[in-house]
Order: structure tokens, then C-alpha cells, then sequence
């Protein structure tokens, strides 16, 4: 990618969306069900609401309350069909209906975790689709099978390992091999672990950070990882042929804490929510930090990328800002 | 009146007149004979038709020479018969045009004879009526070959004679007479319906004479215009009727390639033409030259009924002969088009119609070749017309530009041939952007000034103007306003049938080319859209709109992301905005952006480091921008409500330039946010900006975070927040947070703009939270102050039937109170930071460890007067005054929240102090008008501190003034030393009343003051003192009254009850002192 230099020394946002009224925690971009299918962005907030919307119009079409009031941490859209999972601190997943301008609750799990930790889902062979979310214990990984809701398993770690609670989740298949479901967890002793899920046993597992893993992100095409924590570095790690974890390098950071990183889906950029008010883009192969974006006044939150490359970040100070960055080509 | 119906009858009479004619030949005779047909019915006059026609054409054909008078007469006569008879035999119809031939024809020449004029009429009107009063059937056999020589010679006599004749009379009768000839006649009962051959037929005869006629005619029409406008009328309608029919498509179409062997002599056979294509080749050709002539000579001509008969002319060919004249339909389309813009109306009215028809049936895109010659016009128009705009005056421009309107018009869709040749479309847009340009020079415009600052009151329906409407303009090389509206429908014209991505990319790169185009380059950009949609075209193709809304709407982003470009929105209109730039990028210090008027001599400015812009550059420029927001207007107008899309890119520019000093700009900027809300649909600009300010909030943000490219964001912050309502502070809050911060950074440079937002922010907030509480609350204070018997006591007081009862019970009122005021007072003295809140503040802090979650706008109000108190002392007098006010606003917002207020108030208290003590005057009163609201709000923990603080450093200098302003003379209200002591009379008056000042403080200021109730002390102080005395007397009239009286006592006092001694007061009554005059006046209104 033949990566222009910034115009200017402080970039600035393409627009700022507001109106959440409260500090914005979860963030995903879809595409609108009918019609032309414009770009819309999902917001999920501290007081529990989650906001549609519309990237043409910028504005709020809609918004969702499902929680109770309670902290929506994690919203998906499912690939089939237009329906979206959030998740909130209420314990509760809902699946909600769009389609068609619906806007209702079809489905919802219980959540026995009343932690931070965001669920994942694959999709499997339409409409199934597999849901890793912590677990009711206090280190367990449960996967469920959708949409039956029947378990698939729980997943534990050896008794002594203390690895804490699961902080993050991900998902993932390879897409070459026999399709295996595997699990990256990040858990709250600052370890990465890969868990296989149909024999519940844990591939390998590393320890790249010292505090609780905050986020990871995964690109099974160049079998490299990333994740962040609350302290001031980012790991990045790779998986071996023998399904072994290795850390590659760790980017040392200005300031500590990480709340998210994500991957641009064209796998050419990262972006990482840090508590510092920043985001910070890195080039994704060689981990140059290109860019720190600069707005907001508060704790950032949440970072998400759209198809097309746009960058989203939710923060604290209840405001979303969205940034047009190296165009994907 | 026919008197003799029967056949026999009529013999019987007519019969001795014919006799006698024969006989002998005299005009009495033939008059005679006239005279009795007329007693004839015509029915009988018929059947004696060969009778009577005897001797006259007996006495034509009587050899040896004959006086013309007899001639003339047997003429008229004969006229007369066959006016009333009609022709059935064909060889009588073939002897008499012969014979009526030759009374004309002298017999030596071949010229007409040199006769009288008025048997040339005869004579004429004689062959007219002939071929009239020929039977329906005979007349064709009338027409065979044969005929052809006599015809001919008939043929030129006529010709010669319309040429060539004094004579109007006989000239259009010359003319109607060849009409009738040549079977074109156009009266009512002379319409002999041809068949297809009959007419081929005829046409192969005439064809002879096509030549003759057709240059005849030319002569004729190009003649003088003296000449008379029925004669060219009547010879072009014989010109395009001729050769309409000799040369029409239909019936050379039917000609064979191979002449038919006609059966006639030699002699005639020579004289017959036959119309193959190579006769129509060069026939065609030939007239093509006439035709020209004839164009471009009637489409000048003075008379519109000449003109009118043009676009009959062009009509009749173009649709009868459009493949035989090809090689003339350019000439013929030209004058058409040319008539389109004719200035008589009639004439307009038919060229437009025969446009339409054509458009209608398809005459010029049917057809081909048509389309191409009608190009090829276009493309040399399009070569010729810079030229043609550089020399020619308002008229000749405006015939070129409806020429080329015209053509545009004709060719509808089909212009895009001549577009797509790069060539000539940089002639034509070269040639538009020649004829735009403005004229710069004007210094009026630079000149001008908006001066109200809230002239977004306007709502669309208000001023309902027409959204075409535009500001007046002066273009450099015409001032015909009509000529800048065929140019605006050109521009349309082409937007709407020319490929508009195609265009619109030619001109924004000449708009992006070079300063100079700029303009006319975003004129023509802005009239293009408008074509686009088609609203304003008429169209004559029914052509669907090609540009579909998606497209359209891209293109017009991408224009709109062109104009609102920095580089091209941002220019320099005014020195002042100069400066401000300068002020920003070389942070220089020294001069300041708010000196100058609108008289502001720009030339005399010759000595700035940079070269300074000339006036015409700020004109262009704002011009330039006047275009551009007219040209947002126009994209709104065309874009409808798909405009709402863009509203989130177009507002903000768009508020930022309403805002603008230039005035200019200011009412384009409102105009086409006049024109947003018509598409969009909102029903005044307050809802336009209020619906949408998450945009415009948008922008703010993001501008603010680079001020320096970006000086007016506050503007624009400013005009939302007073177009808004309470449903934007959630939006609001977080930018009010960055404008804070953003403050925080530019203290000393950008403070005049964000005192001013502050201070619009707290006013808005003000409005929108009204604190409903405030009544209740201030009742409450009324019902606990401790002077709440005062009312009563005034009344009772003043009343004179005071019983001793009264008295007794006011004495008693008064030693209770005294000692419970003696009580509180010593209260206050030992806790003063404790404030006297009422129960109901108390109530809402319901748990005094945690610090409840305070409202948005308390919080913004609490931020905004912290900041205050910073920028109190500021050098800048103007930001001193704003921030005052701001401050006030603050006291009020924040008034039922004490606990933020008291500290707050404690810390701002030792700079407001300084502005009460030692500031200027106008600061002085704002700090005075502060202190009342504060007094209202938090009076007892202000009264000590302000009468410790303040109160003995003003009244000592009041005390010490006063000597020095009772001598002064005239000149002393004009020293800052007056208006301080006038600031300061009139401010502590509104003060002790919300304050609440106790009798000790009154009667300090009182004290203080009374001196200025002198004589003595200039006027407007007096005023002041007497006013503030009013006040004061509200808080405590009794002892202002004691004090009063101390001065100048106008009555004595006879005591209410024997046992009381009298009273005797300080001044004695009679006893004229300086105070008489205002005391009396305020004891006046004690009472």
C-alpha cells in the first residue's frame, strides 16, 4: 500500500457522531437490510442503549433498549439474515430482528458471567452458527451451539493454572484445513491461550503480558495475532504449524492501556482504543505506528473498521468519531 | 336590385346598347352599356354572357390605333361582366387573356406598352378576374403546353409591372394577378383542389417561368424598404408560394428520370422544363442564393407584418421543400431562429409556434441532413462568437445570443455532436465566459455593510421571492439585462440537453484554471444544474431527464466540495479580515481588527508590509462568493429534498458567510439558505438551523481544533445557539467543553469572538431554562425580610388621621424590630460566610457528602464563570463589558444552585471589585448591573462584603469629587471623572434595593450622595441623585424623609396630639438653599 503522508499534522475526523448521551462502549458496522444497503454503525452505551446509525444521513434511525439500563459491551451482526447480537452487563444476550425496520428482541441467552468480557461467534453452515461467551465459573469458556442454544461444551482450564477470568474472545476457523472451530481467549493473568473446541483442550498458550489481556485480534490468513492489555505494550504473536502460540514482538506504547484492537478486514491496517484518549493505527505487517488520532477527551472505549475501511472509535466522553484513513484499495 | 331576372328581358334592354356600341365606339357608349348590367341579374347576365362580351371584344379587336380611354373603359366593363358570369368554354378563356394580354403589349417591343397607369390596373384587374371566372374544368385544360408561350408573356408584363411600376395600386396588383395565374391565389372561391398529377403537371409548366419569377421577385423584396411593406409582403408570399409548389419534395418525388415525349410542337417543346435531379440540383442552388438575399434583408426589415411573412416563408419551405432546398435551409433556419427573439411580439409568437411544429413533427431530428446543417450553423456560430461578443453592441449580441439560443433549442439532444468536439466546446465556453465577465471596479460593493447582527429573521414566506431572482450584477461588456438572461437559458439549455458530466467537468476545470474564469466558470456551473433538472426549460424535444437524481446529486457534491474548498471560499474581502489572517499566521501584535467603520478609505492604506488587496480583487472576491452561494441555492433548487443529504457539507459554509460584514454576502448566504428551506422543506431558517444543528455542531467541533484556518467558527456557534432550543444541549455540550478548552489556549488572541459565544451560549441557556422557582422564592425573602411591616407603616404613616392608638402601636412595631434587626445584625457579623439560604435550596441538597450530578447548563454556567473571572481583567474594555454580561448571565443560571454559586461569587468578588472602584465608567455600571442580580440572588452574603469593600471607597469618592464638579463648567461632562461619578449615582440606586442594604449602609450612601442634590453639581448628576434618592426611599422612606427634611424643610409640623412637642427639623422652612429644588421634587413624590 503506498501510504500517503497525513495532510496535516493533527488529522481530523471525518465527522463525529453524538447524542448517545452516555459513554459509548461497543461498536459495529453493517450494512442496511433493504434498499441501496447504506453503511449503518451500531452503538452500544454505558446507559444501555444501542444506536443505529445511518452513515449517509448521520443521524440516529433508531435506537434499541434491550438492557435493563446496564452497559451494552459487545453488539455483532450475524452474516445471514439481518439479525444482531448485543450483548449487556444485565447478563443478557439479545438477538434482535432488523429486517425490515423491525426492531425486536426474537431471542436472548443468559449470561452467567457478569464480567467485561466480550462473547464471539462463527458462523457455521447457514443458519447455524457457533457463540463462545464466558462461562459461570470463574475462569470457564462456554460454547454454545446456535441457534438451539444447545451447549456444545465448557471450556476449563487444568485445575491450578489460575489464569483468572477470560477477558476477550475470539473465534476462528482455518479456512484450508478440516474446518476446526478454535478459541483464542485472553485471560485476566495477562496469557493468550488457543483452545481447540471439539476436544476441549488448550493448543498452546503464552503469557505476553503482566496485566489482564483487554482485546485481541486475530488474522488466520498470516496466522498473526495482537493484543492489548492494561499495560503499556502490544503483543503480537504468531501460530506456528504445530498450533504452537509465539510471541513475535511487543510494541512498546506512550502511555498505558488498551481497550481494544482491531484489524482492518483487508488486513493492512491495526488500530488500537487506547484509555490515553488516543487511537493509534499501526501498518499491520511490519507494526509502524502510522498515525495517533487525537479527539477525544475521554477514555477510548471501542474501536471498529467497515468493509471499506472507514474507522470507528467510541469513548467515554460520548462521542463517536469515525475517520477515513488510508483508503482500502 | 336586378331589375330584368329573365334572359328575355334583359336582351330586350341591353340589345339597342350592344347595337349602338358596335356601331359606333365611344366611351359614352361602353358607359351605356355598364350601366344597363347593372340592371341585370346575373343568372340572366349568363345566358347573355357571348352577347354582350361581343362588342366589347369587337371593339378591342378593331384594328388601327384607339384612344386608351375607350380602351380602359370596354376593360372595365368586360371585368365587370365576368365578375358577375362565369367562363365556360375553354377557347373564350384562351381569346380573352390574349386579347386583355395585348391591350398592354405595345406591339414594336416586347416591353409593356407605355400606357396610363390606369389601364394598366384595368387591365390587370381584368386577367385577375378572368381566371377567377373561369369554370372549374376548363381551367386546367387552360393549362396545357400549349399555352405556355401566351402565359409566359402574360407572365413577364406582370413581373415587369410589379417591378417595375410607381404605382403601389398596380404593383400589388400585379402581384395579386400573378397569384391568381399561377393558381395560388389564396381568396375564399378560387380554391381549385389539385390531384397529384394535376399538379405535377402544373408544376412541369411553371417550371419554366421559376426563374423569371424568382429573381423578379428577389428584386423586388430586397428593394427599398420605402417601398411599402404590403408589396413585399404580398411578393414573398408569391415568392414561397411559387416556389413552394414548383419545388415541392411531394411532387418531385414523382418525376420520372425520363422526359415524356409531350405531344406538342417543336416550338413549345423547347420552353418545357423538366424538373430531374440535376435541374433540381442547380434550380436549388440558384435559389439558395435568392433565398439568402432575401433572409438576410426581410429578417432586418423594419415591418413586422414583413417579418411575420418571413416565418410563413421559412415555414412553407422548410416543411414543403426541405430535400429540393437543402443547400437553403440553413439560411431559412438562421432567420427562423433569429425571429425567435423578435421584438414584436406577433412575430415571436409565430416563429416560436413554427418551432414547435417542427420540433413536433420531427422536421430537424428526423432528418438528418437537417440536424447537420443546423450543427454546422451551431459550430460557426460557436467560431465566430467570441469574436462576434468582443465587437458588437447590446443589440448585436443579444440577436447573436438568440440565434444561438435558437439553435440550441432546434437541436435539442442532438447538441451533444457539436459538445463532444473538444474544439467547439472551448469556443462556446470561451466565448460564455468572455461575455461573463464582471465588471470588478465598483468600490460600493466592497464598500457596503451589514450592520444588525441577527438578520437571520427572515422566514421564506416573508419574503417570498422567486427563487431565480439574483443580485443585481454589472458585467464588463453589456448592460442589457435581457442579454444576462438569454445567456442564463443558454446556460440552462445546455445543461439540460448536453451531457452534464461532460460539461460540468469542462467548466470546473476552467474555474480551477485560472482566477480570471473563476467566476463565470461557477456562473455557468450554477445555470447548467438548474438545465439539468429541467425545470425551467422549455422543452420542445419532450426529451426524458437523462441525469438520473443519484448522478445529478453527485455532481453537485463534487461542485459544492469545489466552492466550499478553503482556497476558494476563504478570500480576503475586507482589510479587516486581512488583518485578522495576519493577526492569526504572523501573530503580529499592535493593530487590531476592530477599528475600522464602513467608511474605511482602503487606499489609504499604503504603507502595509504586505501588498494590501486592491479593491477590485475584494470585489471579484466577493463576487465570487456571492456566486457560490447563490450557485448552493440553485443546487438546492434543483436537487429539491435530496438536498437534505447535503446539508451536512453545505450549512456550515453557508451560516459562516451569513454571518459576514460584506453585505453583499450576508444576503446571498440568507438567500440561499432561503432557498435550502423551500427544497428541504423547513418553514423559516430558525427551523432549517435547528433541525439540523447535529451538522452544523459537527463542523464546529472540528473547526475549532484548527482556529487559525478557521477564525469565524465562533460565528457560527453563535447564530446556532440563537436559532436553537433546549433539544441542542446534548448535542452542545461537549463542543461548549472544547470551546472552554479552545478559550483556554487563545486567551489573548481570540477572546473578542468567544466572549461573544459565551455570552450568546448563557443567553440561550438563560431562555431555555427559565428558573421557574424564582417567583416563589423571592416571595419567600419579601415574607422573611426583616423590614416586612414597611409597606404598611408607609401607608399608615403618610396617613394624617393618625390616632394616638397608631401611634402607640407603630412605636411598639418599631422597638420590636429594632431589636430583633440588632439581633441578626450582630448574627451576621460573626458568621458572614454562612448564607441565609431559604429551605427549599436546603431541601435539594439532600446529601451533603456527595455532590449531586448537577445539570448540563449548570455545569456549562459554572465552567463559563470561572473562565469569567479570568478574563475580568482583561486589558481590552469591550471584553471587560462582554465578560460582565456574561457574568450576569452566569449569576442567573446559576441562582438556584447556591452552592455553586457562593464560592464562585467569593472568588470573582476581588476583581469585580476592582471594576466597581477603578474602571471605566461603562465598566462600572456593567459591574454595578452584575451586583444587582447578584444582590438578588445571594444579597446577604454580598451586603457585608460590598459594604466593607466597596461601599467606603465609593462614597469617598463621591464626597471628594462633588466640590470639584460643582465648580466645573461645561466642558466637565466630558472628562472621565464625570461619567464615573454619574455611574456611580446611578448604579448604587437598583443596588441598595437588591442588596437590602441596612439603615447604617443607607444612610452611608445617603450621606454620601446628598451633596449632588445641589444646585450647583451639573444637571445630569442631579438626575442621577434624584433617582437614586427614589430608590433609596423605596428600602427606607422614613428616614430618607428625616433626611430630606434635615435639608429643607418646606412645612412645619403641628404635632398629631397637644402632648407631643413639637418637631423642629434641620431645615428650616423658607430659607432658600441649594437643595430646595430637589428636595422638593423628591418630597413630592414621597407623598
Amino acid at each position: 500500500m503506498a501510504a500517503p503522508t497525513l495532510p496535516r499534522p493533527q488529522p481530523d475526523p471525518q465527522f463525529v457522531l453524538r447524542g448517545t448521551q452516555s459513554a459509548v462502549h461497543a461498536l459495529h458496522f453493517c450494512r442496511e437490510a433493504q434498499g441501496q444497503g447504506c453503511q449503518l454503525l451500531l452503538s452500544g452505551s454505558l446507559s444501555g442503549l444501542v444506536h443505529v446509525w445511518s452513515l449517509q444521513t448521520r443521524r440516529a434511525l433508531a435506537t434499541l433498549d434491550g438492557h435493563e439500563g446496564q452497559c451494552v459491551t459487545w453488539l455483532q451482526t450475524l452474516p445471514h439474515g439481518h439479525q444482531l447480537l448485543s450483548q449487556g452487563r444485565d447478563q443478557r444476550l439479545c438477538l434482535w430482528d432488523l429486517a425490515e425496520g423491525r426492531n425486536a428482541i426474537v431471542d436472548s441467552v443468559h449470561l452467567k458471567s457478569v464480567g467485561f468480557c466480550r462473547s464471539t461467534v462463527l458462523a457455521r453452515a447457514p443458519p447455524r452458527w457457533m457463540l463462545a461467551m464466558p462461562g459461570g465459573g470463574n475462569d470457564e469458556v462456554e460454547i454454545l451451539e446456535m441457534p438451539s442454544k444447545t451447549s456444545v461444551c465448557t471450556l476449563k482450564p487444568e485445575a491450578g493454572a489460575k489464569l483468572g477470568m477470560p477477558m476477550c474472545l475470539e473465534l476462528w476457523q482455518q479456512a484450508d484445513s478440516s474446518p476446526r472451530p478454535r478459541l483464542l481467549t485472553g485471560y485476566e493473568d495477562g496469557s493468550v491461550a488457543l483452545w481447540d473446541v471439539s476436544e476441549r483442550k488448550v493448543y498452546s498458550r503464552i503469557a505476553c503480558h503482566t496485566e489482564p489481556v483487554m482485546g485481541l485480534d486475530f488474522d488466520s490468513q498470516k496466522s498473526r495475532g495482537v493484543s492489548g492489555s492494561a499495560e503499556k505494550a502490544l503483543a503480537v504473536w504468531s501460530l506456528d504449524e504445530q498450533q504452537a502460540l509465539k510471541v513475535c514482538r511487543t510494541h512498546e506504547l506512550t502511555n498505558p492501556g488498551i481497550a481494544d484492537v482491531v484489524i482492518r478486514p483487508d488486513r493492512k491496517l491495526l488500530a488500537t482504543a487506547g484509555w490515553d484518549h488516543r487511537v493509534r493505527i499501526f501498518h499491520w505487517r511490519t507494526m509502524k505506528p502510522l498515525a495517533v488520532l487525537d479527539f477525544h477527551t475521554s477514555a477510548v472505549n471501542c474501536v471498529a473498521f467497515a468493509s471499506d475501511g472507514l474507522l470507528a472509535a467510541g469513548s467515554g466522553d460520548r462521542r463517536i468519531s469515525v475517520w477515513s484513513l488510508y483508503q482500502c484499495t | 336590385m336586378a331589375v330584368f331576372d329573365t334572359p328575355q328581358e334583359a336582351f330586350g334592354i341591353l340589345r339597342p346598347v350592344c347595337v349602338q356600341l358596335t356601331k359606333t365606339q365611344t366611351v359614352e357608349n361602353v358607359e351605356h352599356l355598364q350601366a344597363r348590367l347593372r340592371a341585370v341579374s346575373d343568372s340572366a347576365l349568363q345566358e347573355l354572357q357571348q352577347y354582350v362580351l361581343f362588342p366589347l371584344r369587337f371593339t378591342l379587336k378593331t384594328p388601327g390605333p384607339k384612344r386608351e380611354r375607350l380602351i380602359q373603359s370596354v376593360v372595365e366593363c368586360l371585368t365587370f361582366v365576368l365578375s358577375s358570369t362565369c367562363v365556360k368554354e375553354q377557347e373564350l378563356l384562351q381569346e380573352l387573356f390574349s386579347e386583355l394580354s395585348a391591350c398592354l403589349y405595345s406591339p414594336n417591343s416586347r416591353k409593356p406598352a407605355a400606357v396610363s397607369e390606369e389601364l394598366k390596373l384595368a387591365v390587370t384587374q381584368g386577367l385577375s378576374t378572368l381566371m377567377h371566372s373561369a369554370y372549374g374544368d376548363i381551367i386546367l385544360t387552360f393549362y396545357e403546353p400549349s399555352i405556355l408561350p401566351r402565359l409566359g408573356f402574360a407572365v413577364s408584363l406582370l413581373l415587369d409591372l410589379a417591378e417595375q411600376e410607381k404605382s403601389k395600386q398596380i404593383k400589388i396588383a400585379a402581384l395579386q394577378c400573378l397569384q391568381v395565374l399561377l393558381l395560388q391565389c389564396d381568396c375564399q372561391d378560387h380554391q381549385t383542389s389539385l390531384d397529384e398529377n394535376e399538379q405535377k403537371q402544373l408544376g412541369d409548366l411553371f417550371a419554366s417561368f421559376l426563374p423569371g419569377i424568382s429573381t423578379a421577385l428577389t428584386r423586388v423584396i430586397t428593394g427599398d424598404f420605402k417601398q411599402g411593406h404590403s408589396i413585399v409582403v404580398s411578393s414573398l408570399r408569391l415568392f414561397y408560394k411559387t416556389v413552394g409548389f414548383i419545388m415541392a419534395d411531394e411532387q418531385l418525388s414523382r418525376v420520372s428520370k425520363v422526359q415524356a415525349k409531350p405531344a406538342v410542337e417543336q416550338r413549345i417543346a423547347e420552353l418545357m422544363t423538366h424538373r430531374e435531379a440535376d435541374w433540381v440540383k442547380n434550380t436549388g442552388d440558384k435559389l439558395a442564393i435568392l433565398i439568402k438575399k432575401i433572409t438576410e434583408c426581410v429578417s432586418v426589415h423594419p415591418h413586422w407584418k414583413v417579418r411575420l411573412e418571413l416565418v410563413q416563408l421559412v415555414e412553407a419551405l422548410l416543411l414543403k421543400c426541405s430535400q429540393s432546398l437543402i443547400e437553403s435551409t440553413g439560411p431559412l433556419l438562421k432567420a427562423l431562429v433569429g425571429l425567435v427573439s423578435d421584438e414584436s411580439p406577433e412575430v415571436q409568437a409565430h416563429s416560436d409556434q413554427v418551432l414547435r411544429h417542427f420540433a413536433d413533427q420531427k422536421v430537424v431530428v428526423g432528418n438528418r441532413a437537417f440536424a447537420d446543417i443546423l450543427s454546422e450553423n451551431l459550430h460557426s456560430l460557436a467560431t465566430s462568437l467570441p469574436r462576434l461578443m468582443n465587437s458588437q453592441d447590446d443589440q448585436g449580441k443579444f440577436s447573436t445570443l438568440s440565434l444561438l439560443l435558437g439553435y440550441l433549442k432546434l437541436l435539442g439532444p442532438k447538441i451533444n455532436f457539436v459538445l463532444n468536439s473538444m474544439a467547439h466546446l472551448q469556443r462556446l465556453s470561451k466565448a460564455l465566459i468572455q461575455v461573463l465577465e464582471l465588471d470588478v471596479a465598483s468600490i460600493k460593493v466592497v464598500e457596503e455593510r451589514r450592520w444588525n447582527s441577527d438578520g437571520l429573521s427572515a422566514s421564506p414566506k416573508e419574503s417570498a421571492r422567486p427563487w431565480n431572482q439574483i443580485q443585481r450584477r454589472y458585467f464588463r461588456f453589456f448592460t442589457d439585462e435581457r442579454v444576462f438572461l438569454l445567456l442564463r437559458q443558454i446556460c440552462q439549455l445546455l445543461g439540460f440537453y448536453g451531457n452534464l458530466c461532460l460539461l460540468v467537468d469542462h467548466f470546473m476545470e476552467l474555474y480551477r484554471e485560472s482566477v480570471v474564469y473563476r467566476k463565470q466558470a461557477a456562473m455557468i456551473l450554477n445555470e447548467l444544474v438548474v438545465g439539468a433538472v429541467g425545470l425551467e426549460v422549455e422543452d420542445l424535444h419532450k426529451k426524458q431527464i437523462q441525469t438520473s437524481p443519484e448522478e445529478l446529486r453527485e455532481i453537485v457534491t463534487s461542485i459544492l466540495e469545489e466552492y466550499t474548498s478553503q482556497e476558494n471560499w476563504y478570500l480576503v474581502t475586507c482589510i479587516e479580515a486581512e488583518e485578522m489572517e495576519e493577526e492569526l499566521t504572523v501573530k503580529q501584535s499592535g493593530l487590531h481588527a476592530i477599528t475600522s467603520g464602513p467608511t474605511f478609505q482602503v487606499t489609504s492604506f499604503p504603507d502595509l508590509p504586505k501588498p494590501s488587496p486592491t479593491i477590485c480583487s475584494m470585489n471579484s472576491n466577493i463576487w465570487q462568493i456571492c456566486i457560490q452561494l447563490e450557485g448552493i441555492g440553485h443546487f438546492a433548487y434543483a436537487l429539491g429534498n435530496d438536498f437534505r443529504l447535503l446539508l451536512m457539507s453545505a450549512l456550515y459554509p453557508i451560516l459562516e458567510k451569513a454571518g459576514d460584514q460584506t453585505l453583499l454576502i450576508s444576503q446571498a448566504a440568507t438567500s440561499a439558505m432561503m432557498d435550502m428551506c423551500h427544497a428541504c422543506g423547513y418553514n423559516s431558517l430558525q427551523h432549517l438551523i435547528n433541525q439540523n444543528s447535529d451538522y452544523l455542531v459537527n463542523g464546529i467541533s472540528l473547526n475549532l481544533r484548527h482556529l487559525a484556518q478557521h477564525p469565524h467558527t465562533p460565528k457560527v456557534l453563535e447564530v446556532m445557539l440563537r436559532n436553537s432550543d433546549a433539544s441542542l444541549l446534548p448535542l452542545v455540550a461537549d463542543v461548549v467543553q472544547d470551546v472552554l478548552a479552545t478559550l483556554d489556549q487563545f486567551y489573548d488572541k481570540r477572546a473578542t469572538s468567544f466572549v461573544s459565544v459565551l455570552h450568546a451560549l448563557l443567553a440561550a441557556l438563560a431562555q431555555w431554562f427559565p428558573d421557574t422557582r424564582q417567583p416563589q422564592e423571592q416571595s419567600l425573602e419579601k415574607e422573611g425580610s426583616h423590614f416586612s411591616w414597611r409597606p404598611a407603616a408607609l401607608e399608615k404613616g403618610l396617613d394624617n388621621t393618625t390616632t394616638a392608638e397608631d401611634i402607640e402601636q407603630f412605636l411598639l412595631n418599631y422597638l420590636k424590630e429594632k431589636d430583633v434587626a440588632d439581633g441578626n445584625v450582630s448574627d451576621f457579623d460573626s458568621e458572614e460566610e454562612e448564607p441565609s439560604v431559604s429551605p427549599e435550596v436546603d431541601k435539594s441538597d439532600v446529601c451533603p457528602g456527595v455532590e449531586p450530578l448537577l445539570p448540563v447548563q449548570t455545569q456549562i454556567a459554572k465552567d463559563v464563570m470561572e473562565r469569567c473571572i479570568h478574563l475580568l481583567s482583561d486589558k481590552n474594555l469591550k471584553i471587560r463589558l462582554k465578560v460582565l454580561d456574561v457574568l450576569d448571565l452566569c449569576v442567573v443560571i446559576l441562582q438556584s444552585h447556591q452552592n455553586q454559586l457562593l464560592p464562585l461569587a467569593h472568588r470573582a468578588w476581588p476583581s469585580l471589585v476592582h471594576r466597581l472602584v477603578n474602571d471605566d465608567p461603562l465598566a462600572v455600571l456593567r459591574a454595578f448591573k452584575v451586583l444587582h442580580t447578584l444582590g438578588g440572588k445571594c444579597g446577604d452574603f454580598l451586603r457585608s462584603r460590598f459594604c466593607k469593600d466597596v461601599l467606603p471607597k465609593l462614597a469617598g469618592s463621591l464626597a471628594t469629587q462633588a466640590p470639584i464638579s460643582a465648580r466645573a463648567g461645561p466642558i466637565y461632562s466630558h472628562t472621565l471623572a464625570f461619567k464615573l461619578q454619574l455611574a456611580v449615582l446611578q448604579g448604587l440606586g437598583p443596588l441598595c434595593i437588591s442588596l437590602d442594604l441596612g439603615e447604617g449602609d443607607l444612610n452611608k450612601v445617603a450621606d454620601a450622595c446628598l451633596i449632588y442634590l445641589s444646585a450647583k453639581q451639573p444637571v445630569k448628576l442631579q438626575e442621577a441623585a434624584r433617582s437614586l434618592f427614589l430608590h433609596l426611599m423605596k428600602v427606607d422612606p422614613d428616614s430618607i424623609w428625616l433626611l430630606l427634611n434635615g435639608l429643607y424643610c418646606p412645612e412645619q409640623f403641628t404635632p398629631p396630639h397637644p402632648s407631643l412637642c413639637p418637631v423642629q427639623l434641620g431645615g428650616a422652612a423658607g430659607q432658600q438653599t441649594p437643595y430646595t429644588v430637589n428636595v422638593l421634587h423628591l418630597l413630592k413624590e414621597l407623598q
